[in-house]
């Protein structure tokens, strides 16, 4: 028998957070039950378990001599293979070729073969490596079995279970989320989008939400976490005199957070100290470490000092005699972030060719693409300004306008960033006209996308609001013209339209227009693309030429037939997307016999 | 099995093992009378020594504080903003620390300076009279010099069975 409660699980890349609701609870049936965060039992120091409200999303591989013997023990594992969460931060900081983070950045790199084994990337020669799937399994297991070790009587196999991933997270990256969670041992897995999962918290915690916003209104969710920022737009609407909502356009992964920050104020600080002393990775990791909270302290509410000393102790036994000091000062973490990563653009500066960041922790150049705003500006005018799709207000020049906006992520907690970004959103509004946006108070931004997900779990019982959302991209399968080859050329390339944007869950698409034959036995291959700006593409739509920047190429997908070996098969495509949000591709003979298409994460995309 | 591997593996097994194996046994239809074993011992607690505690929660402050460290240092030829830079960082990590292992309390909750009820009076561990105090039983109330710190509640890990607590800090050794 299913159970009755639902989990939501933040798969954060920096920090997991778990919170669940019970979807029995007593009382009023419409009225969604409360929803509470779930602490994780891990290993903080060697020997010492204990439970925290996030639980880092690093994984230590150590070796047998790394810990006493013991000491890596968990309530549920006496001799893990591998350590997870804050010891695995902590050791790895010393033994840095052996930890492994920002997995979930990988998941959804398309340049890397995602399911080998790659992390950690600088490891050392004969040293264990994992794969993102493998590290994100990881993470999800330790959650379940810190699940079954408090709650054992209520398993977590038989719980509905809700992971959020980023809405930029592409269909590939999607479904190696949903096979990690398998392999993890989760039974009843829903994926779920982190910007609603947050807006999803923001409606549990305002249950008059339906006074604060009203049809037509226009909702933005700014998401800046510790290493990706991710934009949303929610349009509410009305529909049988009920508010809806809908959620209408989504933004590319923009690997860009809060860590860059705390990077180049860590820069700026080693700039000043170069003179006097050069730091070591170790000194400058501390000093990294040490720039976060001297900025998070100087950007308190009512903070007034001018600055904040930063103080890296000595290395060895002498503490004082080796103590390098250095001060961060306010003026210079307000000039890097509002110059370097918000700085006052117009609404019709793009940012800097979408150089995808790459995986850039340590030694971002922040000069390039840095500037948050200018995503921003991309994101509305470009992405959301082509949905047709609901009602999206516009400016006359096109511009998406937003009418509430909702912060979500650490970056955020800071009063300085969150006005700097309403001052330039609304500049760009006001000079075209439109009203300003107002902030919809927000809650805990570290949590709220765990506490939304669970309840939006209860949501899909029929206890709450649901947004409906959809497929947030158009997707296209390849089609090479047949003309003669050309040395040095690609066969130029048709794309039909297998997946429109908006396609709801449950739904699926025939095209038995279009066939292919396949011989049994051999693989086949299609090439896949998607779009986030074109919206508009029907299913069945074959387009001939296109922005070659408007359409992305992802891993190609493939299929071998099987049965009766060396025969040529006619099939056509199918698209679907299971109730779970999980998008799929079938090739479908006339006699109704099925291949599911898998997505071949091992080749390389160019 | 051959006569002579089953005299064999009787008699090693009997001067070894202490029975006769048991491929012996059924060779030559013995039933064995299980004689109520006794329950296996259970496994044994590591004795916690007296001066365990001090040294986990030593340990712990140089872990977390450096506060060996800082105390094994001679300091005397620093400056004091030297010293006073150093000791802001470890002061906040040693408070941390401390807080999260320890919970510490007032004995008296009272304000120093103002005149307070001597409440544990009697017990001279918990309240220590000062000044001019009179001969017979304890003053009921006096004036609050210092309110005294109470350990409410003492949360230190459990110690696993081999670790060697009288390692306060490794040495550590980088590979360049």
């Amino acid at each position: 028998m299913p159970g009755n409660l639902v989990i939501g699980i933040d798969l954060g890349t920096t920090n997991c957070a778990v919170a669940w609701a019970d979807a029995s609870h007593a009382g009023d049936p419409a009225a969604p039950s409360p929803v509470e965060p779930f602490a994780i039992a891990q290993l903080v120091n060697p020997g010492e378990v204990r439970e925290e409200p996030l639980l880092p999303s690093s994984l230590y591989l150590p070796d047998s001599k790394d810990f006493p013997e013991g000491t890596t023990a968990l309530p549920w594992d006496a001799a893990p293979s591998a350590v997870t969460g804050t010891l695995a931060l902590k050791r790895g900081v010393e033994r840095p070729g052996r930890l492994v983070t920002s997995a979930k950045s990988w998941l959804s790199h398309g340049a890397v073969d995602r399911s080998s084994a790659i992390l950690p990337l600088n490891a050392m020669e004969g040293t264990p490596k994992v794969s993102p799937v493998e590290a994100s399994r990881r993470y999800l297991e330790h959650i379940r079995r810190a699940w079954d070790s408090r709650f054992p009587d209520q398993p977590f196999r038989e719980q509905q279970i809700l992971v959020t991933v980023p809405a930029s997270f592409d269909a590939v990256a999607r479904e190696l989320t949903q096979r990690a969670a398998e392999e993890a041992g989760y039974a009843n897995i829903t994926l779920l989008e982190e910007p609603q999962a947050a807006f999803y918290a923001w409606l549990q915690a305002h249950e008059d939400w339906r006074q604060r916003v009203k049809p037509g209104d226009l909702i933005l969710v700014m998401d800046i976490g510790g290493g990706t920022t991710d934009f949303t737009l929610i349009a509410v609407s009305e529909r049988d005199g009920e508010l809806t909502l809908e959620r209408v356009a989504v933004g590319d992964h923009i690997l860009l957070g809060g860590d860059n920050i705390d990077l180049a104020l860590a820069r700026h600080v080693e700039q000043q100290l170069a003179a006097r002393t050069k730091l070591d990775a170790m000194q400058f990791h501390a000093l990294w470490q040490q720039c976060r909270i001297a900025k998070e302290k100087l950007l308190e509410e009512g903070n007034k000092d001018k600055d904040h000393a930063v103080t890296l102790l000595g290395r060895g036994t002498g503490l004082i005699g080796g103590t390098i000091r250095a001060k961060l000062a306010r003026e210079d973490v307000e000039r890097i972030l509002l110059e370097g990563f918000l700085p006052k653009t117009t609404s019709h500066e793009m940012p800097q060719r979408a150089r995808r960041a790459g995986l850039q922790e340590v030694g971002l150049p922040y000069a390039a693409d840095a500037a948050i705003t200018r995503q921003l500006a991309r994101f509305l005018r470009q992405q959301a300004a082509e949905a047709e799709h609901g009602a999206v207000k516009r400016t006359p020049s096109g511009l998406a306008a937003p009418t509430h906006v909702l912060f979500n992520g650490g970056v955020l907690r800071a009063g300085l960033i969150r006005q700097r970004l309403m001052d330039v959103l609304n500049g760009w509004l006001g000079e075209e006209g439109a009203a300003a946006a107002d902030v919809l108070p927000g809650e805990d931004l570290m949590q709220a996308v765990a506490r939304g997900a669970a309840y939006y779990g209860l949501a899909r019982r029929g206890r709450g609001v649901r947004i409906r959302g959809g497929v947030p991209r158009t997707y296209y399968v390849g089609i090479e013209t047949a003309m003669p080859a050309i040395p040095g050329m690609r066969p130029p390339m048709k794309a039909l339209t297998v997946v429109p944007f908006g396609m709801e869950e449950g739904t699926a698409h025939e095209f038995p227009d279009r066939e292919f034959g396949l011989y049994i036995g051999e693989p086949a291959e299609f090439r896949f693309l998607c779009s986030s700006v074109r919206k508009n593409d029907e299913a069945g739509v074959l387009l001939e030429e296109w922005k070659p920047e408007d359409l992305e190429e992802l891993a190609p997908v493939e299929v071998t037939l099987s049965g009766g070996e060396g025969q040529i098969v006619r099939v056509s495509l199918e698209s679907k997307v299971t109730e779970t949000g999980v998008l799929e591709l079938w090739c479908v003979a006339r006699d109704g016999r099925r291949w599911k298409l898998e997505f071949n994460v091992r080749e390389r995309v160019a | 099995m051959s006569r002579i591997s089953l005299a064999f593996s009787s008699f090693f097994g009997i001067l070894f093992g202490g029975e006769l194996p048991a491929a012996v046994a059924s060779a030559y239809g013995y039933v064995r009378k299980d004689a109520a074993k006794p329950a296996p011992p259970p496994p044994a607690q590591p004795v916690a020594k007296p001066t365990d505690g001090a040294l986990q929660l030593l340990g712990i402050l140089q872990r977390d504080a450096r506060l060996v460290d800082f105390l094994m240092e001679d300091i005397s030829g620093y400056e004091d903003d030297q010293v006073g830079a150093a000791v802001r960082t470890m002061h906040e990590q040693c408070r941390t620390a401390l807080a999260r292992y320890v919970k510490l309390g007032p004995v008296i909750d009272g304000v120093e300076g103002t005149s307070a009820k001597a409440s544990a009076a009697g017990n001279a561990a918990a309240v220590k009279f000062i000044g001019n105090v009179p001969a017979g039983p304890p003053p009921k109330e006096g004036m609050l010099r210092h309110r005294g710190w109470k350990a409410e509640k003492v949360d230190l890990p459990a110690v696993a069975g081999k670790q060697d607590l009288s390692i306060i800090a490794p040495a550590e050794i980088e590979i360049e």
